[in-house]
């Protein structure tokens, strides 16, 4: 089956499109973007003598605000990070072998069969700072996604491994920009850190250290997580998509009056009077209780990822929603449009192409899709 | 409006080597090298590309501004928002500068003045004096055409009786020693009368509307939105001062009131400084004259300030227009109710001149002193005493904050 990786959004260090970086004007990609073809990293890989013959495709990728990195598959087994954008090199002889990455501004994580290595990320060079041995003889082993590990998870700074309860039975986790949230085997979701903006979904904008379970979501199980800059939001068993915090850009996809101002200022200048998005009066500035979102009616939404100021979402049939901020490209559709609903990303639907994943960076957006003839129906 | 290139460009360094990027390491390497491409096309044949990288360098400190509480936020932060600001600004009065780019420049310089902190010997300060004087002030006959009516807006304002039993004591110049004996030590609140009229607010520079719209018109400051900042509906908004005045003080039709409250204009508006002076009595104090806080008042009648209290002592200037205030002392705390919140414990539930005697029985027992101050007086209120504040009509006031 051939799955290609696209990305768009915010491109000022050519994370996305390495080709553009000097072009004065293309700090952001508009349209989505095959990564593939663009990407140097097959050359790299083959010039290091790693299979040569065989074609590398793209297993996972994640951003930071001004990176991204790649890892690759080669014949199925040897794997390799490849870093785009800021100060970009590839990390082959360390990266070979990681099975998962983790991407922020100063670090860039890697987890191998047997150990986590840490690089710190200065401006000509990367430095292993931490490193430590994982403890797979329990059960959940490599099972687990970073940034959790065994026993715990990886923060976006020192100290990196932090303790989490094993009474907590930790299946998922998502690090925003400065609150967590975590998803245990029963399906129960739990958060803590920074609440100012109603992150935490508790009802309130109070900070917590330790996690709690978020009450208003009891009884209905969950089967995904994410967080973003000030926002978070889960996937219910069932498909049904929750989400709350700030929302200063529409990302929580219920009707934000800064955008509404924003829209009207730029349609008195250019002389429209058409609306977009929601146009209610109420306006929700900061949703300190989970929100239910409907993204499309007719299906369920499989997966969610959440940028620094929008949200993306995957349903059931294949289709990508994106809302939120979308001054650099990041929601995907042609425009520097911000919109505080749900919009389908057309450049899937009408290519006719199925959308499987999706991993938001701050400003930008990465997805997986297959053409749609070779998804079974 | 050629010579706008060339006069903004006279304020920065002459060439790109001499212009300074140094922060921390908090900044990483990718938002300096973002600065760094911002401030080579500033200065290379490209300067108007340098906006959008100016943009992201907005966009990225921004975020950082809101992450975590203001007061943590570190200060490398703010000063990169300068920086992004000041590329953005000069950027924009690249090539062919409209009177709207003019604008958006002095906007944009003010953003960074209201958000980010002080850089290269406040070149944005300095950028807004040049740019002031190429925005086209309108000639008369233009005035006469403006769609705004040249009346104030009317409000229904209900007219305190003051109690004379009740009134706050007024004193005309005291030494002083004997304000500190009679009034700081003791916590008395005073009126003192003959201690401001000096100021050039009074004289030469009589502060009005017309002299305000001249001063600072095209600035942006933040206006409260909502007639008191503890109803649901307040909120916050940035405007021109032009745009406060047309649509607030002239009134066009908002419904809400719209109050310029405790902003820092003095540190913004230089020239507005000259028109005041720090009362001599805050020699009496243990803090520097730096660390005195100078807030600006300014709105329509009707603007209020619930019944709250602040951790310093103040000196509240009455410029133009007259305000009633009620003060309770802090020992009446108990009766005032303050609101539960962390965010409002400093604030009381009670609608001072409409209270709800069913929810908050005591309030009616506290004891109170009241005044109306007229221009030219100022009111001494004493470190944690609580004071509710109305304007009876357009009023321009003066807060000095010092320890």
């Amino acid at each position: 089956m051939s799955v290609n990786w696209f990305g768009f959004g915010f491109n000022g260090f050519g994370q996305i499109d390495p080709q553009r970086k000097d072009e004065q004007k293309d700090i952001r990609v508009l349209r989505p973007v095959v990564l593939d073809s663009l990407c140097t990293c097959a050359q790299t890989f083959s010039r290091t003598g790693l299979s040569p013959e065989q074609k590398t495709e793209i297993q996972k990728v994640v951003a930071s605000w001004s990176r991204s990195a790649v890892i690759h598959i080669s014949g199925g087994e040897l794997r390799g990070v490849c870093v785009h954008g800021a100060e970009s090199g590839v990390l082959v002889s360390e990266s070979e072998g990681c099975e998962d990455a983790l991407l922020t501004e100063s670090f860039l994580t890697l987890r191998f069969t047997h150990t986590v290595k840490c690089w710190s990320l200065h401006r000509n060079s990367r430095e292993l700072v931490w490193s430590e041995e994982l403890n797979t003889t329990e059960k959940t082993g490599n099972a687990l996604q970073l940034p959790l590990v065994p026993g715990g998870y990886i923060g976006s700074k020192p100290p990196f491994f932090r303790p989490l309860s094993p009474h907590l039975q930790a299946v998922s986790l998502a690090l925003g920009t400065e609150h967590a949230v975590l998803l245990t085997a029963s399906g129960t979701v739990y958060t803590w850190g920074h609440g100012s903006h109603g992150q935490l979904g508790h009802g309130t904008l109070v900070s917590g250290d330790e996690p709690r379970a978020v009450e208003a979501l009891w009884g209905v199980p969950m089967k995904s997580v994410a967080a973003g800059g000030w926002h978070s939001a889960c996937i219910s068993a069932g498909g049904d998509l929750y989400v709350w915090g700030w929302n200063e850009s529409g990302q929580i996809g219920l009707p934000s009056k800064g955008l509404r101002e924003e829209s009207q200022r730029e349609e008195e200048s250019i002389e429209k009077d058409k609306l977009k998005g929601n146009t209610s009066d109420v306006f929700i500035s900061i949703q300190a209780f989970p929100a239910l979102v409907d993204v499309s009616e007719a299906s369920e939404i499989n997966k969610v990822s959440c940028g620094s100021r929008h949200t993306a979402a995957i349903t059931s049939t294949g289709d990508l929603y994106t809302w939120g901020w979308g001054l650099y490209g990041q929601l995907g559709h042609g425009s520097r449009c911000s919109s505080d609903e749900p919009k389908i990303v057309d450049f899937f639907s009408d290519g006719r192409m199925s959308v499987e994943d999706v991993v938001c960076g701050l400003w930008n957006t990465f997805v997986s899709a297959v053409p749609r003839d070779r998804v079974p129906s | 409006m050629a010579h706008v290139w060339g006069d903004v460009m006279a304020v920065l360094p002459v060439t790109e080597t001499e212009f300074p990027l140094v922060f921390s390491e908090v900044v990483e390497p990718s938002v300096l090298a973002m600065l760094e491409l911002s401030r080579k096309e500033l200065y290379s044949s490209f300067s108007s590309y340098c906006i959008e990288k100016a943009q992201v360098i907005i966009d990225y400190s921004w975020e950082k501004l809101n992450t975590g509480t203001w007061r943590d936020v570190d200060k490398e932060w703010r000063r990169v928002y300068s920086y992004g600001c000041l590329f953005k600004a000069v950027g924009t009065c690249h090539g062919e500068a409209s009177q709207d780019k003019v604008q958006a420049a002095i906007k944009t310089c003010d953003m960074g003045l209201l958000m980010g902190a002080s850089i290269m010997d406040n070149v944005l300060q300095r950028l807004i004096g040049v740019l002031k004087n190429k925005v086209k002030i309108p000639s008369k006959v233009e005035d006469s055409e403006q769609p705004y009516p040249k009346k104030l807006r009317k409000e229904f304002i209900l007219k305190p009786i003051i109690n004379p039993a009740l009134s706050v004591q007024r004193v005309r110049c005291p030494a002083l020693e004997s304000f500190r004996s009679e009034f700081l030590e003791p916590k008395m609140p005073v009126i003192l009368e003959g201690t401001i009229e000096h100021w050039p607010a009074f004289r030469e520079h009589t502060w009005s509307i017309e002299y305000l719209r001249a001063v600072a018109g095209c600035r942006t400051v933040p206006v409260e939105l909502g007639s008191r900042y503890t109803d649901e509906e307040w909120s916050q908004k940035l405007l021109t001062v032009n745009e406060f005045i047309d649509r607030y003080i002239m009134g066009q039709g908002e419904a809400a009131t719209g109050y310029l409250a405790q902003h820092q204009l003095f540190d913004q508006v230089p020239e507005l400084k000259e028109d005041i002076r720090i009362p001599d009595y805050c020699c009496l104090g243990e803090g520097d004259e730096d660390d005195i806080t100078i807030n600006a008042w300014i709105g329509p009648g009707g603007t209020i300030s619930p019944l709250h209290q602040d951790p310093e002592q103040n000196f509240l200037a009455q410029v133009v227009g007259r305000k009633y205030i009620r003060l309770y002392s802090p020992e009446e705390r108990e009766k005032l109710y303050p609101h539960q919140s962390e965010l409002l414990h400093n604030t009381s539930q009670v609608d001072v001149e409409n209270p709800d005697v069913v929810q908050f029985p005591d309030f009616l027992k506290a004891s109170y002193q009241e005044c109306v101050l007229e221009p030219g007086e100022v009111l001494f209120i004493p470190k944690q005493h609580w004071h509710y504040v109305r304007s009876l009509e357009l009023s321009f006031s003066v807060s000095f904050w010092w320890s």
